[in-house]
């Protein structure tokens, strides 16, 4: 997943389709997230560059909505409902996923173990 | 093929089921058909063997899914299995429509081999789909153990077969009665040896074996290809009268042919040829099948009655193999022998799999499935090949609307950043096959075609970009813009349009045709803005959608097409509101760095440009004033904006706190005579009236991208020019919303152009003399600071253009203000004035400095404080010639302040930054979403680039104090090297 500035990327995503859960008040997706262009990339323990500084999946709540819907802990977001999320503070990734008045988030997620998958399909 | 078995079973399973129920309804329909044919029977000259009363049946169904007209083409097209005799007997016959019913009754057993290649990295499928006839030419329905359907229930890996078993299979033969016989005399002067197996009467025993392995549930409607492909897709059925379109023009040229019989002789050595050039076996043996589908559209016609039968018949096989050499004798023989099953490629019931497989991938499909097939294709084959570029254009015209849209995602895949693919696409005159699909009805067809064309237009090889045009690409675009729902296609349309309205002779030609669509289709709905607000709800925000930003960055590169285009933008209904309101939305949320926002200020900046000359009815506000010379027109307007306001000069604190002087400015508004508006104001009005001040202010504060703040900083510069009423009013709301607080800062942005665009701005504004006294006392120190010293360039290293603004705005604040002049003085200013004017490499930098060192001089009272700082007159001489003296006295009044002063009179507008504003053009190669080779990773692409070259600086911002901004975001990226922060995580 590492990138070269400028250069297209080119990376092997899934779409996962999260529908909030509402708990009490507050609309709940069942994960956590890390890193951001604001964190520090090296302490991620998910990416295998580790100058991604890209929003990555840090924990999933167990039955929660986002492990329903197969998100898995280490999963890189490349996109909230069309946003990019390869270039964002880890505050507005947050912010992103946390709007109020959108009941489903759409992922574009990568992880290691897709890009296994195809690369295993072509051989 | 596993593969493809696994994923076609539930296909087949559907298909199934679907063929029994139709089977029923054949059956009656069966009978009818009977009828229908006995008439034909005396007429039959040779007995058919091999009719299957199925596909007897199947041939009537398809044509009553035809449309009444279709009915005969159809006809037509069946007969290429026919003997000679057969088709002399229909010439004979009075011409009546029965006639042609005789020819479709005569066939019978259907053949189908469908091969499926699936190019690297596009997931393109190409299948190809052989069929065979074998004819009964009297029809006789007779349902027998040979017949097709008999075949299709055994499912055998055709890899497994011999060629040879195959030729001799006895349905095979025993279905050619004469026609067979024909057949075999022309292979017959070819050698056939080992290849015989190509021979049309081995793919009858053959074809249904492998067709059976592939999909059975195909096998059963395979009369007629589009049939089968219809069984798949329903909705395929209505694409029949456009593949045949799309198919003639490669196909006609061969019914001139037709009728000689040198040609049919000299084909079959061109199909002997192909087992050479393809060696995978399941490529050689369909293409002759295939053919009589293919020219539905030449056969159909009356002439066809002419040609001998067995002529007719092989024309009708050979032509897709030869077709790329009719089609251009050059590639001829490379399609032909390479790429034979190209033509071939009918329906794709396995490609049809494949994409489902892929779709559980989802959208990565095309990049993780791309791979997978080709490669499959190639552990089981490994004969298999990538088609070159010659083949995958010539796929482009190819009957089958999966091929086409394989072809045309290939062929965007090779053209991925590959200048020498786009340009050999070029001469291979792919670029009009691909913008005639854009009018495909099908989706995936015309989705495929924009995004080769969305690669293809990248770039800097302007050529193409012409060449889209030429072939009238861009009205195509605009059409399937109008037409289409799909987000992906309208994103890949807009990008296009935005890479094609790069390059200057074609803008005018984006805004004849694409005007008032893209504003209508994109920009209107995705701004936000209504026509009619609904007054019970609020309004609704901007989405900067990909589609909004590729429309936005295709109007801002039209926008810099001189004075027409802008007054075209200016004029387009609704475009102007739809832009402020999404602007104002981004100022609203505070979400303005992205490159929409940008692209939006870019166009509003560059439809400011000459409002006050430009605009209809202007003149009606021009100021009678304007023609005065500057010194007597600073006391003037002085009078007249600030009166009794801002009477004497101000402190420091007034100025900052004249926002809250309300009562004070409002007043001071009213000293203005600005038109009563008996409506609002709507369209380009709004361009510049005060309302938008504070709207570019806001960005000029908020934001943190150099473009959108040149952007904004040069709208307010290019509003501020001029001598008009409105200009007027800008001035001194600019200065009403604290506005040159905020530009003055931003003369300490690290980047040249915002300094260079918010110092013109700042002269500008100076014309308005109240804005002179604050600018004088308060930008001063900040302008001088942007200056060289000497030939040390600072920090920053503006470059000539920005120096020369600075200087040129210095001398516009300093002249008739011996105020400012002293200011300039107390800056140490001179000391670098003179260095640039006796060192400086510019001329220019050299001869604006001379200039400023003139005004100041000019001011008597100074002399004195001057000579003590050790100057003398030789100082603020020019150094060059006394011509400064008279240009001076020319100056023009200000009428043109966009031009620095200095510049006009030097005749050198050109070079000269002001003067160039509509300049800012976007070169969309840096931005635009362009290509990938999937769709997949287009939000990877020019957004990270663009958006590391903009925060990048951001480090150096930071370590500014005055330049950091509360909503920075950079805060960490400074300071990583010191504190390393924990980890954050937060739960969603």
């Amino acid at each position: 997943m590492s990138f070269i500035p400028g250069q297209p990327v080119t990376a092997v995503v899934q779409r996962i389709e999260i529908c909030k859960l509402r708990q009490c008040d507050n609309l709940i997706l069942g994960f956590s997230i890390g890193g951001g262009i604001d964190q520090d990339p090296g302490q991620n323990p998910f990416s295998e560059d580790k100058t991604d500084k890209g929003i990555y999946v840090t924990r999933v709540s167990k039955g929660g909505p986002a492990e329903a819907a197969g998100l898995m802990i280490g999963d890189k977001i490349m996109q909230v409902n069309g946003w990019d999320m390869t270039m964002v503070t880890h505050d507005q990734a947050r912010k992103r996923l946390t709007k109020k008045n959108e009941d489903v988030v759409r992922l574009l997620v990568t992880r290691k173990s897709l890009e296994d998958a195809v690369r295993n399909a072509m051989v | 093929m596993e593969e493809c078995d696994v994923h076609s079973t539930a296909s087949i399973l559907a298909s199934v089921k679907e063929q029994e129920a139709r089977f029923e309804r054949l059956t009656r329909a069966l009978e009818e058909e009977r009828r229908t044919v006995s008439l034909q029977l005396e007429r039959g000259t040779l007995p058919s063997t091999a009719s299957g009363t199925q596909s007897l049946a199947w041939q009537q169904m398809v044509m009553q899914e035809q449309s009444p007209s279709n009915q005969t083409s159809l006809a037509m097209m069946q007969e290429p299995q026919e003997i000679v005799e057969e088709t002399v007997t229909i010439e004979e016959d009075p011409g009546t429509p029965t006639s042609h019913v005789s020819v479709v009754t005569s066939d019978d057993g259907t053949t189908r081999r469908t091969e499926t290649k699936v190019t690297k990295m596009v997931k393109t499928v190409t299948t190809r789909t052989v069929r065979q006839v074998p004819l009964g030419p009297d029809g006789v329905p007779f349902p027998e153990g040979s017949s097709p359907l008999g075949s299709y229930t055994n499912s055998i890996d055709r890899r497994f077969m011999k060629n040879g078993e195959r030729f001799s299979t006895p349905q095979a033969t025993s279905t050619l009665t004469r026609s067979y016989n024909n057949y075999s005399d022309s292979y017959g002067e070819t050698p056939e040896g080992p290849y015989r197996h190509y021979g049309l009467h081995d793919g009858y025993g053959d074809l249904p074996d492998s067709y059976g392995s592939l999909s059975r549930g195909v096998n059963y409607r395979p009369r007629y290809p589009y049939m089968a492909s219809s069984g798949y897709r329903p909705e395929n059925s209505y694409t029949l009268p456009i593949r045949k379109d799309d198919y003639s023009h490669v196909a006609q040229p061969q019914v001139p042919l037709g009728g000689t019989v040198d040609l049919n002789r000299s084909q079959p050595e061109r199909f002997q040829a192909e087992p050479y050039g393809l060696e995978d076996d399941r490529r050689s043996l369909g293409p002759d099948d295939d053919e009589p589908y293919d020219l539905e559209s030449d056969y159909s016609t009356a002439n066809r009655r002419t040609v001998g039968g067995a002529n007719h018949g092989r024309h009708m096989r050979e032509p897709p193999r030869v077709r790329g050499g009719y089609e251009d004798p050059i590639e001829a023989d490379l399609i032909d022998d390479r790429h034979p099953y190209m033509p071939n490629l009918y329906s794709a019931p396995l490609a049809q799999a494949e994409l489902g497989s892929l779709a559980s991938l989802d959208r990565m499909g095309p990049m993780g499935g791309r791979r997978s097939p080709s490669a499959d294709s190639v552990r089981k084959d490994p004969r298999w090949r990538d088609p070159d570029l010659p083949e995958v254009i010539a796929m482009l015209g190819h009957p089958v609307d999966p091929v086409k849209s394989n072809a045309a995602a290939y062929l965007q895949h090779l053209c991925y950043e590959n200048d020498k693919v786009k340009k050999e696409v070029r001469h291979l005159k792919g670029v009009p096959l691909l913008v005639g699909l854009l009018d495909h009805p099908r989706p995936e067809v015309h989705r495929k075609a924009c995004g080769a064309l969305r690669n293809i237009s990248y770039g800097r090889d302007h050529d193409n970009k012409v060449a889209i045009k030429n072939c009238d690409g861009i009205p195509a675009l605009i059409r399937l813009l109008r037409k289409t729902s799909d987000m992906e296609v309208r994103e890949l349309v807009t990008g296009t349009l935005w890479n094609l309205s790069s390059y200057e002779p074609l803008k005018m030609v984006i805004i004849n045709h694409g005007l008032q669509t893209l504003t209508n289709e994109v920009i209107i709905p995705h701004s936000g803005w209504e026509q009619e607000p609904n007054e019970d709800s609020k309004p609704r925000d901007a989405e900067w959608t990909t589609v909004f930003k590729n429309t936005s960055g295709c109007l801002r590169n039209v926008s810099s097409d001189g004075a027409e285009a802008r007054r075209r933008l200016r004029e387009c209904e609704g475009l102007v509101d739809a832009l402020l309101h999404a602007l104002q939305s981004a100022v609203g949320k505070k979400d303005m760095d992205n490159k929409s926002v940008e692209n939006c200020v870019c166009i509003m900046r560059n439809l400011s440009y000459h409002v006050h000359k430009e605009v209809p009815g202007a003149e009606k506000f021009q100021e009678p004033s304007t023609n005065q010379a500057p010194g007597s027109v600073g006391p003037q307007r002085k009078k007249k904006d600030d009166a009794g306001c801002f009477g004497g000069k101000k402190t420091k604190e007034e100025w900052f706190n004249q926002g809250r002087k309300n009562g004070e400015s409002e007043k001071s508004y009213d000293t203005l005579d600005l038109p009563k508006r008996t409506e609002p104001t709507k369209g380009f009005e709004l361009l510049y009236q005060p309302e938008v001040v504070r709207l570019y202010l806001s960005l000029l504060t908020e934001s943190q991208n150099y473009n959108t703040l040149e952007a904004a900083a040069g709208a307010l510069q290019n509003l501020s020019a001029g001598q008009w009423t409105w200009s007027n009013y800008i001035r001194a709301t600019v200065r009403k919303e604290k506005g040159l607080p905020i530009l003055v800062e931003l003369l300490r942005s690290d980047s040249d152009k915002v300094v260079r665009a918010v110092a013109i701005a700042l002269r500008n504004l100076s014309m308005d003399r109240r804005n002179k006294d604050l600018i004088g006392s308060y930008a001063m120190r900040d302008l001088v600071s942007n200056l060289p010293s000497g030939q040390q360039r600072p920090a920053k290293n503006l470059e000539e253009d920005t120096v020369v603004a600075v200087l040129n705005t210095i001398h516009e604040i300093v002249t008739d203000s011996s105020e400012n002049a002293r200011s300039l003085i107390q800056a140490q200013a001179i000391e670098k004035l003179v260095a640039i004017n006796r060192t400086s490499q510019s001329q220019r930098e050299t001869k604006a400095a001379s200039y400023v060192l003139q005004a100041v001089w000019s001011h008597k009272e100074l002399r004195n404080s001057l000579a003590k700082d050790g100057w003398n007159k030789t100082h603020f001489q020019p150094t060059a010639t006394s011509q400064a003296k008279g240009t001076r006295s020319n100056k023009p009044a200000y009428d043109d302040t966009t031009l620095p002063l200095m510049e006009k009179n030097q005749g050198n507008k050109k070079s000269i930054s002001g003067d160039m504003i509509p300049m800012d053009e976007l070169d969309p190669d840096g931005y635009s979403t362009i290509d990938q080779k999937d769709k997949d990773c287009k939000y990877k692409s020019g957004d990270v680039s663009s958006d590391l070259a903009e925060r990048e600086p951001l480090k150096n911002d930071t370590n500014r104090k005055q330049f950091v901004r509360t909503n920075r975001p950079a805060v960490n990226l400074v300071d990583t090297c010191d504190v390393k922060p924990q980890p954050v995580d937060s739960w969603v």
